[in-house]
């Protein structure tokens, strides 16, 4: 197994650990409680999809940014004390942070795809 | 019907109308969420993230709930993660999609590499085998060429050897120097002629056949014989008499071989002496027939 093969997964399963958390926590908030947790739970999603490599990919690139963008609006609301508000657009970052690693992880496949066949097409012009 | 009730109620249905119009009319984030879980319901999700689509008509359906009940505070929400979860859905589809192609195109490529590498090794073999033979080619006519220049050096080495030995020969029957003019054989006129004579006696024949052997052997270009005698007696007796005596050499060398048209004889009398003429040892040495040989 190669480093980004790993890389990936750990990524995959930050992704999902998160994705779980935010569920929970969505459920289990809905009063007063600041919303710490699902703040935490965001920012690693957010990092998971850069380390993924979203930057890179426009499409995730824009979903990365959606994320940030809701994370600090959040961290607004929450020193507002709107919490509700604010667990609202963590829930909203979470899912855009998923949806740009996953949109950067289809790129990384279909580069890497592309690769592998332009060396079978340059292999194959060498031997004839 | 009175007109006027006719309108009223046409105005209460109108009113009824965009009432309920303006109840059911959905938010944006809901259409939006609607239109893009029904894109991953007919893409490559149906076929590869099942799981996903799942998750994604479960959130489009809290949306619609909301929708359903009127929570307006919460459908924008519920709305854009659920239009998140369909747009999710659909990237897992095409990640599995992805992979599968990649694995594919690995697949190939191991392929593709195996078979260049047999390829190349192959050609590799080729080229060495042919680096062999060719190699094994130019050896054996580099042995053959030695073998070539064994035999030219052998032959030239025999060539030496025998020229050498006729060399010796001569020197052991005659007096043998090197000089501007080439190699010059001395003969002794006293071993050769009778005083006053031209006529060779029996054992200058044999030198003389000796001799011829010798040329024979070590090869010539040309050969000048020259007649001398010392300074007694008159001159154009001693000058006719050296002549013919050279000549006499001549024809006895032409006739054990030594080819006349290479070969000349002239008479120099008295006139270049080696030596005194005032001793008895001074005109025997001037006494004499010399063998002028061009060598080839």
């Amino acid at each position: 197994m190669n480093d980004s093969q790993q890389t990936s997964k750990v990524i995959a399963r930050v992704a999902f650990l998160t994705s779980v958390l935010s569920m929970f926590l969505v459920s289990a908030c809905g009063g007063a409680a600041v919303p710490q947790d699902q703040l935490t739970a965001a920012e690693a999603a957010a990092r998971a999809a850069e380390v993924g490599g979203a930057p890179n990919h426009p499409k995730a690139a824009l979903h990365l940014k959606y994320a940030r963008d809701q994370i600090s609006e959040a961290k607004k609301l929450i020193e507002e004390d709107e919490t509700e508000l604010a667990a609202a657009k963590l829930e909203r970052a979470a899912v855009d942070a998923e949806l740009a690693l996953a949109l950067s992880r289809v790129e990384n496949a279909r580069a890497e795809a592309r690769a592998a066949l332009e060396e079978v097409e340059e292999l194959k012009g060498q031997t004839e | 019907m009175n007109p006027i009730v006719r309108m009223t109620g046409l105005l209460v249905t109108s009113l009824g109308l965009s009432v309920a119009c303006g109840a059911s009319l959905a938010p944006r984030e809901l259409l939006d969420a609607r239109d893009a879980f029904e894109q991953a319901k007919h893409g490559v999700a149906s076929q590869y993230a099942l799981a996903q689509l799942e998750t994604a008509k479960q959130a489009l359906q809290q949306a619609e709930a909301a929708f359903r009940d009127g929570r307006d505070e919460a459908i924008v929400d519920l709305a854009y993660v659920a239009e998140r979860q369909a747009q999710l859905a659909e990237a897992a589809g095409e990640l599995e999609k992805a992979n599968r192609e990649r694995s594919a195109a690995l697949e190939e490529r191991e392929d593709t590499q195996k078979d260049y590498r047999k390829r190349t090794k192959a050609e590799l073999s080729a080229a060495q085998r042919e680096l062999e033979e060719t190699r094994r080619k130019s050896e054996a006519a580099g042995a053959a060429a030695a073998a070539e220049l064994d035999a030219e050096r052998v032959k030239r080495l025999a060539a030496e050897k025998k020229a050498s030995a006729a060399l010796a020969s001569l020197e052991a029957l005659a007096q043998v120097k090197e000089d501007q003019r080439g190699v010059v054989i001395t003969l002794s006129g006293s071993v050769l002629f009778a005083s006053g004579q031209d006529k060779l006696l029996p054992i200058a024949m044999d030198k003389l056949n000796e001799v011829a052997r010798a040329l024979k052997d070590q090869g010539y270009k040309k050969i000048v014989v020259e007649g001398h005698t010392d300074a007694r007696g008159g001159d154009s007796n001693n000058l006719e008499l050296s002549d013919r005596r050279a000549h006499a050499v001549r024809l006895h060398l032409v006739g054990q071989g030594i080819a006349a048209s290479q070969i000349s004889a002239v008479g120099r009398g008295e006139t270049v002496p080696v030596a005194g003429n005032e001793t008895p040892e001074g005109r025997a040495n001037n006494r004499r027939v010399e063998l002028i040989v061009t060598p080839e």
